[in-house]
């Protein structure tokens, strides 16, 4: 018994010398002073396994032991804390450019933080989320939007098919369909998703992200269009962005208007005729809007006296690639891990 | 559509022409809805001049040059020139030294064997026009000599590229362009005259006209022409077609295709002696056949197909492609011009039958002005006796069973405000419908009547002329409002928990990924996916490529491929994820789709730190993630076992997982026998049923008092069978509910010596505690030898 106090008060004394930091100290205290697992402690605790006559004099011992260690450990304690005061002055230091031991996080894909970013502005003005199928109905798909059969609006969007009267949506906008089957103004929803083109280049993939949008009330107009659509513009792309709205078509929508921001890759740059991604207009199309059709309204049994309405949709994947200077749409899908490891935890 | 800046400047008079460049009108018209895609000079001009040959004589040391005598602003010049055509009288192209071509090869006065040359005579291809470079240019009798061949060809002039939406059939034309600049600018529109002769004659020729479906073709009208025999285009003619992407052929197509582009009216030349019958019948093709058009294909006729006949005989693909046999071919001496109308459903539809997208389809599909078939045909006629030697027969046809009465429409005030937000002056209304050619039949203080001239045939409802008004007023003058929000929106929960599975996984250290939905049927096959009976896939019936025809039923193919891809590049390790789709066609037919959620993870786990070591990915570190996954999706007992075998996984490392009482999905290593087929390195997987997940999730727990008395921890080794799951115990001890036992852990596993063949050793460590009191050692002793005498009877296992 005493022996085996004697070594582990030697071992804890050399442990003691060598110690170098307020952890490590922390750590020998609990080794052997420690209430649950401490060396010293067991030892106290086999006290009484011993015979009657040796107690007293190895509790003695302990107690005395004990003490010592306490004493040593608190002396140990102030001294570090004396040198680490005075290292300023030239000690040994840490190298602390060495990186530290961080753990291994995975990273969000892009088009989620960005979808994400979008989501969150409009959840903030108000709007709820509504979602739909990607294997949609040619109902919703085109007729509903007022893009009847033999229409040459049709060829607006290269379509996959999936039987005779499904395909696979070309557009988020029959999710607007969807909700106005279902529900009564005011409306003021998103639907972001994925939505499928016949295509497949540097600038198009055959599958690309949409958000969706639209609201409908009594007395919504195309001023109130203009306002929330600059308003989230400005949020996504911050700074002073430069918004324009111009007439465009679209087969939903009247007046529909095409969505421009000042090129945000050659804005300071005043001979801008050579910016790739504007072509030099300096301009880039980012959102498809407009006041929502009547015939829309009549498809879903709205009175269209009684509501109006504005809808638009944009592209994930162009806002993404304009925010992180991207030029190949198909290094969403590649995910290769140089590429995703780019974007910060 | 392209055009160019001057054809269009000569329709229209704006009020400030000199400060209304190319740049300015793609502005305007951008701004209109028509945007402008490109603006392009047609040409550089390298400064070249019209010149006459005056003298050619045989070069003195060359058989094949010549040395010509050319008059420069009547300075006499010796050029040596090479070229075949070169001849005395003829008139072509001169560079003087110094120019330099569009190559960069830069003229010099230099001799050439002997005799020097002070210029160059140039081919078209020099010069950039063409590839033409059989001869120097040859260039009409009547080129003035000595002035710019730059401007004499029309090339100080700009393509201009306008991307025309579909409901704008009107402006696929210089005129309908034209006709909205004036509109914008307030200008003056200035169609090009027919002569009076032509307009004087009377409404018949000899070649009858029948239409037996006015439906489909609401309009024909037809001249006929005699003495026209092809010839080449003036170089005006030439250039300007070629500037609008038209290849010139002879003087006869190049005007039909000419006026098209000015009018928006697509116009066809029929060799009239080969309308042998002098009647055209314009019929559906019926039961007929097949016709050869002018392509050379022989094309299968739908009995839809709306055709020119001559007589009974097919002679054309109406509004689409002319017939072989009727073609202007060089024997040509008489020709009949159709100008007609034609339904634009049919046309389009005939077009996508056939595969074929022609000028004219283009335009009827889009919708063309049916009171505009006599001027285009009468401007056409005008142009070839302009360029020739035409007689036309006076008269012509017109059979016009279909017209159209214009619409009428009410327009409120009220609705510009409604629609708007902004309220215009009465006068500006009037204004702007009136600068767009719509009538106003009658007005009253709140509302007025419009009828949109023919050509504006997308002008059908008030929001019609509502957008018309917003897009001529200007977008940028609406000013931009706030609407007002109403409240009482709840968040939105599957966005919540999508969120939190991102954040869980990525914290694990999982990339996410998102990959494209489709699939090979072989990838299908091995990798059905959670779908159990309803597993069937759904197919595309126009893939991009063949080999992945079907939509995933599984998010695993996508992130195996992503494996693959960076196995080839070495990478050693990958851990990824994805939340996404999966699509079936359920066993009723219908479509299904549901959300997943997939993992892999394959080489190391990573480590934290400068020294760490790194350790291969073991089954249970693909296990912690989604037991991490599930317990932060609120599903804090779940319930995993290895008794349904799926045969992509190892079949001694997998585990099927359920939830809330469901079966949600799987985890595991991959088979063998599945990695060798795919060529992959082993790693391990996981995939779940996300709408499951979130359908079950418990989210909701109440907090448990802090124990105010400690607990005594008695450990606890047992040999038990190979295959006994160490869970069985946690579950047994949980049944018994023993008063003072807290609970059970596993903390070890061990097999091998001296653990005899098949068994394998447990060690759980109990934890034992009263809510009323510190535990003495004696009273623990008591319960744990209890305890451990009942399980080793429970389950034939003995105490190591
Ligand atoms: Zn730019």
């Amino acid at each position: 018994m005493i022996e085996a106090l004697e070594k582990l008060h030697e071992e804890a004394v050399e442990r003691l010398e060598r110690c170098a930091s307020e952890p490590e100290l922390e750590q020998i205290r609990i080794d052997y002073l420690g209430r649950k697992g401490g060396k010293l402690t067991a030892l106290m605790r086999g006290l009484r396994e011993l015979p009657a006559g040796e107690r007293p004099r190895a509790g003695q011992e302990l107690n005395r032991r004990r003490a010592e260690l306490e004493g040593l450990l608190d002396a140990r304690l102030k001294g570090l804390r004396e040198s680490t005061e005075t290292l300023a002055d030239g000690g040994p230091r840490l190298d602390v450019t060495l990186p530290g031991n961080r753990p291994e996080r995975g990273r969000v894909h892009p088009l989620s933080r960005v979808t994400d970013e979008i989501i969150d502005v409009f959840t903030g003005m108000g709007f709820e989320i509504a979602r739909g199928p990607d294997v949609e109905d040619d109902y919703h798909n085109f007729e509903a939007l007022n893009i009847p059969r033999d229409h040459p609006a049709r060829d607006m969007q290269d379509t996959f098919f999936v039987s005779d009267d499904h395909v696979l949506r070309t557009h988020t906008s029959p999710v607007q369909i969807r909700v106005m089957e279902q529900r009564r103004p005011p409306l003021q929803i998103i639907a972001p998703g994925a939505v499928y083109r016949h295509d497949d280049d540097a600038t198009h993939s055959p599958v690309f992200h949409q958000v969706e949008g639209f609201m409908v009330d009594h007395d919504i107009t195309f001023g109130d269009l203009k306002g929330v659509l600059t308003h989230f513009l400005e949020q996504i792309f911050q700074d002073e962005v430069r918004v324009r709205f111009r007439p465009s078509f679209f087969p939903f929508t009247e007046p529909s208007a095409e969505v421009d921001i000042g090129c945000i890759l050659c804005r300071d740059d005043k001979d801008s005729g050579g910016c790739r991604v504007c072509r030099g207009s300096g301009w880039l199309e980012i959102l498809g809007s407009g006041m929502i059709d009547p015939n829309v309204f009549d498809f879903v049994g709205y009175d269209t006296e009684a509501f109006s309405g504005f809808a638009f949709g944009m592209g994930v994947e162009r806002i993404a690639m304009l925010k992180y200077g991207m030029d190949d749409i198909r290094m969403f899908f590649q995910n290769d891990v140089r590429f995703l490891r780019q974007f910060p935890p | 559509m392209k055009l160019t800046f001057n054809w269009l400047m000569e329709l229209v008079e704006v009020p400030d022409p000199a400060a209304f460049g190319p740049d300015e009108l793609a502005e305007r018209l951008t701004h209109a809805g028509l945007e402008v895609e490109a603006v392009k000079p047609l040409s550089d001009d390298a400064g070249a001049l019209i010149v006459e040959v005056a003298d050619v004589r045989p070069h003195p040391n060359a058989d094949r040059l010549s040395v010509c005598e050319i008059h420069d602003a009547g300075e006499p010049r010796r050029i040596v020139c090479g070229a075949p055509n070169v001849r005395t009288g003829m008139k072509t192209a001169f560079l003087r030294v110094g120019a330099v071509l569009p190559s960069g090869q830069a003229i010099e006065r230099r001799p050439i064997r002997g005799v020097p040359s002070d210029g160059m005579l140039c081919s078209e291809k020099e010069l950039g026009f063409s590839d033409d470079h059989r001869g120097i240019m040859e260039l009409p009798g009547d080129a003035p000599a000595g002035t710019s061949l730059q401007e004499y060809l029309g090339l100080n002039d700009w393509m201009l590229e306008v991307s025309i939406t579909p409901n704008r059939g009107d402006c696929l034309s210089v005129l309908g362009l034209a006709r909205e600049i004036a509109a914008l600018t307030g200008g003056r529109l200035r169609v090009p005259a027919v002569p009076d002769h032509l307009r004087n004659h009377p409404p018949a020729i000899p070649v009858s006209v029948e239409i037996l479906d006015p439906v489909l073709c609401p309009r024909y009208s037809a001249r006929l022409i005699h003495g026209l025999r092809p010839a080449p285009s003036p170089p005006w003619l030439r250039f300007r077609l070629e500037a609008c992407g038209i290849r010139s052929i002879n003087h006869i197509v190049d005007v039909t295709n000419y006026v098209m582009l000015e009018t928006g009216q697509p116009l066809h030349a029929f060799d009239a002696q080969s309308i042998a019958s002098q009647r055209i019948v314009v019929r559906t093709a019926g039961e007929a056949n097949t016709l050869t058009t002018l392509d050379g294909s022989d094309r299968a006729l739908h009995p839809d197909d709306l055709l020119i006949c001559d007589g009974d005989t097919p002679a054309a693909l109406a509004g689409v492609m002319g017939g072989a046999g009727s073609e202007v071919t060089e024997e040509t001496e008489s020709v009949l011009l159709e100008s007609a109308h034609f339904d634009p459903l049919t046309i389009r539809r005939t077009a996508k039958r056939m595969g074929m997208h022609t000028e004219a389809s283009h335009r009827f599909e889009r919708g063309v002005d049916p009171d505009g078939t006599r001027y285009a045909m009468d401007r056409a006629v005008a142009l070839w006796e302009q360029l020739g030697e035409a007689q036309v027969v006076p008269g012509f046809a017109d059979a016009y069973p279909g017209e159209r009465k214009p619409a009428e429409i009410t327009l409120r005030y009220a609705s510009v405000k409604r629609a708007l937000g902004v309220e215009l002056p009465h006068d500006r209304i009037h204004g702007i419908i009136e600068s767009l050619g719509i009538e106003i039949k009658r007005s009253s203080d709140h509302d007025l009547v419009v009828s949109p001239p023919s050509y504006r045939f997308d002008l059908t409802r008030e929001a019609d002329i509502v957008e018309e008004l917003a897009r001529v007023h200007g977008y940028d003058n609406i000013p931009a409002t706030l609407p007002a929000v109403r409240m009482g929106i709840q968040g939105d929960a599957l966005l919540r928990w999508v969120r939190k599975t991102r954040s869980l996984l990525t914290a694990e250290g999982l990339n996410e990924v998102v990959t494209l939905p489709f699939c090979s049927a072989a990838m299908n096959r091995t990798f059905p996916g959670l779908w159990g009976e309803d597993g069937k896939p759904v197919r595309i019936a126009n893939p991009l490529r063949q080999e992945t025809d079907e939509m995933r039923l599984s998010l695993l193919p996508g992130l195996i491929e992503n494996l693959h891809y960076h196995s080839e590049r070495r990478s050693e390790t990958s851990m990824i994820f994805e939340l996404n789709k999966v699509f079936s066609l359920g066993s009723e037919g219908g479509y299904t789709e549901r959300m997943n959620v997939a993992g892999l993870i394959r080489g190391h786990r990573p480590q934290r730190g400068l020294r760490a070591e790194s350790r291969a990915f073991v089954f249970a570190d693909m296990k912690g993630i989604v037991e991490d996954l599930l317990e932060g999706l609120g599903h804090a007992n779940c319930r995993w076992r290895a008794d349904a075998p799926t045969p992509i996984l190892h079949p001694g490392g997998f585990a099927a997982v359920s939830a809330g009482g469901v079966p949600v999905g799987y985890v595991g290593e991959i088979s063998p026998r599945v990695r060798e087929d795919l060529d992959l390195p082993t790693f391990f997987l996981f995939e779940l049923d996300f709408g499951a997940i979130v359908n079950y999730a418990r989210p909701d727990f109440k907090v448990r008092p802090i124990p105010r008395f400690p607990s005594v921890e008695r450990d606890l080794a047992i040999v038990v069978a190979e295959d006994f799951p160490s869970q069985t115990v946690i579950d047994w001890v949980r049944e018994l509910d023993r008063a003072l036992i807290e609970r059970v852990d596993v903390f070890d596993e061990y097999t091998g010596a001296p653990i005899s063949e098949g068994r394998k050793s447990l060690a759980y460590k109990v934890f034992y505690r009263s809510t009323e009191r510190t535990l003495t050692d004696h009273e623990v002793n008591t319960v744990h030898e209890d305890l451990t005498r009942r399980l080793c009877a429970a389950f034939d296992a003995t105490l190591r």
